[in-house]
């Protein structure tokens, strides 16, 4: 082999291969802070991913997903064209249609059940990516419903409830800055990859970590202290480490008593949780209870790092939320250098990233009173008042009763049902629809049930804008033509604006110009509004003093120009924006809606609906804690399931169990065992590793062939959020005889070395 | 010069981005065998509440005394002039297995043609400077590559300064 030769199989970039470098993000998993993305591109074929060194979120490093990038964008069953449906719904027969068909189909449908039974009897969905989200609540808003709805409301709002319940607003940790790190619940190291380094970083240089998790995660095994608890009992021993910095006098005194309220009750109630019932509650040694309360209150200062669902998804989330946040401001750590701080979102819920944009007046066109009430809006009305966007756990229960109207449409992007509870029962539910549009990547199981469904394209194919809290913002530009006829989400909204006729020069400019040349559509029909989200952009970044025109000539990225300061204890000057302006122990906004069950002024402790101490007749027959959902570092939720690379890491359905449970049930590494509950039963390989709590099993979600929320009921919700109780339920644990199971080839669908 | 990897097992999180970027860089096809050429392990030591998990990160170690070399009967496993970096000549290999049974970290793979495979430290990379791939996509940098007398230095700076602050 020559050098050249050798050069081009070694994918070295240059003039001399025909490698070019070209900047984008990764959005597989789509957190808040996506990763920079260099594509080694030749003949306009992505042959190669690494990060990009100059973005500050990843540094050049990138996560087994992100990785995996080339076999995502160019699997075989991407969608190439829009799709109509011409068996059953659910049946996956579909037959391909012209860009214009689909259209035509869409904006008739959509127009005849505005007509027939008001704008809000169609539900705007938006799942994976996030990208879209402002233009699509935008176009939900201007059609006339209420109902826009994400795939956070099962995801990070809750969190958000939590703290913003008892501070207005988030606060993150500043884990350059401090001493202390206590991880409460959650794997960062697999759910948010990039801040990996920084915590090894954090240890490396002494700062000590308490990590609370039911598991022996990868970050608790490196912890200075572990609190093993019972799945679901954050509350209590929230309030048992409270009490202990209350009665041993270490909390901070002045910010409690100028800056708080319902700070009595709250030490009362506390003290309701000794060290010796909080054991006896969590299961945590009532010493470890201690010190760790002794380590976090006394080590200055300490950052609380929360995380977006192990926490919230349980029945009792936002209570037990509230109690572990509330520590933060006990402790003083609140809005401190090294602690946690509060800086307001610039961009899709980036906090900090050293500018405002208009997004919030640009999502919201219109008032809620303005519009019938939203889904959810009886049964979750904290989430209501608090959250512009619709609760989507809501949606099985308004389908099936269409109290309080009957819903009919649903125009959904990257919709998943098996995010739900019982998501065979929303299903079931979604057949009472007079049309379905779904966009996605992928033919996905839940695409099967739409009438109509649109090819999207993915992140390297797109434009999209990203910042970070590092001062750092991006607007990418597609690395490759979008495959088949694909388009992104927004060129789909801006022509569903368009075709719908919207009255709005921001998401429909030629309804204006009236001549199309600010957008329009390609020969084949498809949409292309590369202008008109530009522009929308631009808007949307006035006050930022940021162009589009001056981003384009960053693709990697650029340091946010006369980036705004990052200010501490800003509540000296403006108080809490809570009701009373203080942080709440005791919340105002709580104490409004406390004659219903569940809900609270103070973080009152309750069992998970299903427990061994809640339900212990049932916990005889179902003895395991189910705790469903945890991040494995190669998936997130099913989107890289289809991948060879990504699935030979972890080929089978698998329940992790700890060893101990597993000798005593007879259950050898590999063996089949089914997992039943009431609702049903699925039937899994059982992995045993000490990763899993004695007493649990843990099960990832999302397998089609073995689908663990089939296992729970679509009521099994928090009554303050809405958020599934996803983390703790009751099952049972059994060995069955091995099956031949239909083995996943993750070879036969390679696509590798194309 | 030659070459190592070095890993930090304290900073391995288990998160297989390394394996695969592996895949990524030599275009592996992965099927329902365990090909790849970089393996990440889990290794628990103890039992719940107790317990020990740690990861392990391998791959081709790209020993300087390689034991895979001295077994090859046809000299496909060969060191590289230059890079110094162990590698296998496809065409030379009659699979054997031989180096299999040599090596100490249980490193050859056999793909669909029978023939070995494994790492070669991306040493067409190296020589265009640019880091193995495994080792660029590490997201908290545990896997290193470098002059073993290099990696080790780093270590010995990184125990200094433990040593410093515990006293």
């Amino acid at each position: 082999m020559d050098k050249l030769q050798r050069m081009i199989k070694g994918k070295i970039p240059g003039e001399a291969t025909g490698i070019e470098v070209r900047k984008s993000v990764c959005t597989i998993c789509d957190p808040s802070g996506v990763c920079g993305l260099d594509c080694y591109v030749k003949d306009g074929r992505i042959i190669k991913v690494e990060g990009s060194l100059e973005n500050p979120n990843n540094a050049g490093t990138l996560c087994s997903k992100g990785a995996a990038q080339r076999q995502w964008v160019y699997h075989e069953n991407r969608l190439r064209t829009p799709l109509k449906r011409v068996g059953p719904r659910g049946s996956g027969e579909m037959v391909p249609i012209s860009w214009g068909e689909a259209l035509d189909t869409i904006t008739e449908s959509l127009q005849r059940l505005k007509a027939d039974s008001g704008p809000e009897s169609v539900v705007f969905y938006c799942g994976y990516p996030k990208q879209p989200r402002p233009f699509l609540q935008r176009l939900a808003l201007q059609f006339g419903s209420p109902n826009y709805c994400t795939e956070s409301s099962v995801c990070f709002t809750a969190m958000a409830m939590g703290w913003r319940l008892d501070y207005g607003q988030m606060a993150a940790p500043d884990i350059a800055n401090t001493k202390c790190v206590l991880v409460w619940t959650g794997n960062p190291f697999y759910s948010s990859t990039p801040n990996a380094g920084r915590l090894m970083d954090a240890r490396d240089r002494g700062v000590k970590f308490i990590v609370v998790d039911p598991r022996m995660s990868p970050i608790a095994s490196i912890a200075d202290l572990h609190l093993q608890l019972r799945p679901g009992t954050d509350g209590a021993l929230a309030l048992a480490i409270a009490n202990v910095i209350i009665s041993e006098g270490l909390y901070d005194r002045q910010f409690v008593s100028e800056w708080t309220r319902g700070f009595d009750e709250f030490r009362a109630y506390a003290a309701e949780f000794g060290l010796e019932r909080a054991e006896q509650i969590t299961e945590v040694p009532a010493a470890l209870i201690r010190e760790a309360a002794l380590l976090y209150a006394t080590t200055k200062p300490a950052a609380m790092m929360p995380s977006s669902t192990p926490l919230v998804h349980h029945t009792n989330g936002v209570q037990n939320q509230r109690a572990a946040a509330a520590l933060v401001g006990l402790t003083g750590n609140f809005d401190i250098r090294g602690g946690n701080v509060s800086q307001p979102f610039s961009w899709l819920e980036v906090g900090g990233a050293g500018f405002t944009t208009r997004e919030h007046e640009f999502a919201m066109p219109r008032a809620w009173s303005d519009m019938p009430p939203r889904l959810g809006a009886d049964r979750f009305p904290v989430w209501t008042e608090m959250i512009n966007q619709a609760q989507a756990m809501d949606l099985p229960r308004q389908l099936n009763s269409g109290a309080p109207y009957p819903l009919r449409g649903l125009m959904a992007f990257g919709m998943n049902h098996r995010l739900w509870p019982d998501p065979n029962g929303l299903l079931a539910a979604m057949e009472k629809l007079d049309f379905i549009c779904d966009v996605d990547l992928f033919a996905t199981d839940t695409s099967k049930y739409a009438d109509i469904v649109l090819p999207a394209c993915g992140s390297v194919e797109r434009s999209e804008l990203r910042c970070y809290p590092q001062k750092y913002v991006v607007l990418t530009r597609p690395v490759i033509e979008p495959l088949g006829e694909s388009r992104s989400d927004t060129d789909i909204i801006f022509g569903l604006a368009h075709r719908l006729e919207i009255d709005d020069p921001l998401l429909n400019p030629g309804a204006v110009a009236a001549t199309g040349e600010a957008g329009g559509f390609l020969p084949n029909g498809a949409p292309d509004f590369t202008r008109g989200f530009e522009a929308a952009l631009d808007w949307n970044l006035e006050p930022s003093g940021m162009t589009v025109a001056e981003l384009k000539k960053h693709p990697g990225g650029m340091p946010v120009p006369n980036s705004l300061p990052v200010t501490l204890r800003k509540y000296e000057k403006k108080g809490f924006p809570t009701p009373s302006g203080k942080m709440e122990f005791a919340s105002a906004l709580l104490e409004k809606y406390s004659d219903r069950p569940g809900i609270d002024a103070l973080p009152i402790y309750r069992e998970p609906k299903l427990s061994p101490v809640a339900t212990p007749e049932l916990a005889q027959d179902y003895p395991f804690v189910l705790n469903t959902g945890s991040r494995l570092p190669m998936f997130i939720h099913s989107r890289t399931f289809r991948l060879p690379w990504t699935r030979s890491l972890r080929r089978d359905a698998a329940v992790d169990l700890n060893p101990a449970d597993a000798l005593r049930l007879g259950i050898a590494q590999g063996d089949r065992v089914e997992l039943s509950t009431p609702a049903g039963a699925i039937h899994v390989s059982a992995n045993l590793t000490e990763l899993a709590r004695p007493g649990a099993a843990h099960m990832y979600h999302d397998y089609p062939e073995a689908d663990v929320n089939t296992l729970l009921s679509s009521d099994y919700l928090d009554p303050i959020s809405g958020f599934p109780g996803f983390k703790a339920s009751l099952c049972a644990v059994k060995k069955v005889a091995a099956v031949d199971a239909p083995g996943v080839d993750p070879g036969a669908a390679a696509g590798v070395t194309r | 010069m030659s070459h190592a990897f070095y890993l930090d097992v304290d900073r391995c999180t288990g998160c297989f981005a390394c394996a695969v970027a592996c895949m990524d860089q030599n275009d592996l096809e992965i099927g329902p065998e365990p090909t790849a050429w970089r393996q990440v392990f889990k290794v628990e030591t103890g039992a719940a509440p107790e317990a020990r998990l740690r990861y392990v990160s391998l791959a081709c170690m790209h020993c300087e005394d390689a034991p895979c070399i001295m077994a090859c009967p046809t000299g496909a496993v060969a060191r590289e002039t230059g890079t110094r970096v162990v590698k296998v000549t496809a065409e030379l290999c009659i699979g054997c297995h031989s180096c299999s049974m040599a090596c100490p970290f249980g490193i050859p793979r056999f793909g669909k043609d029978g023939t070995m495979q494994k790492c070669d430290l991306c040493s067409v990379r190296l020589e265009n400077d640019l880091e193995p791939a495994c080792v660029r996509v590490c997201p908290t940098r545990a896997l290193r590559q470098g002059d073993p007398n290099e990696l080790s230095l780093t270590v010995a700076k990184k125990a200094a300064e433990r040593l410093a602050t515990s006293t």
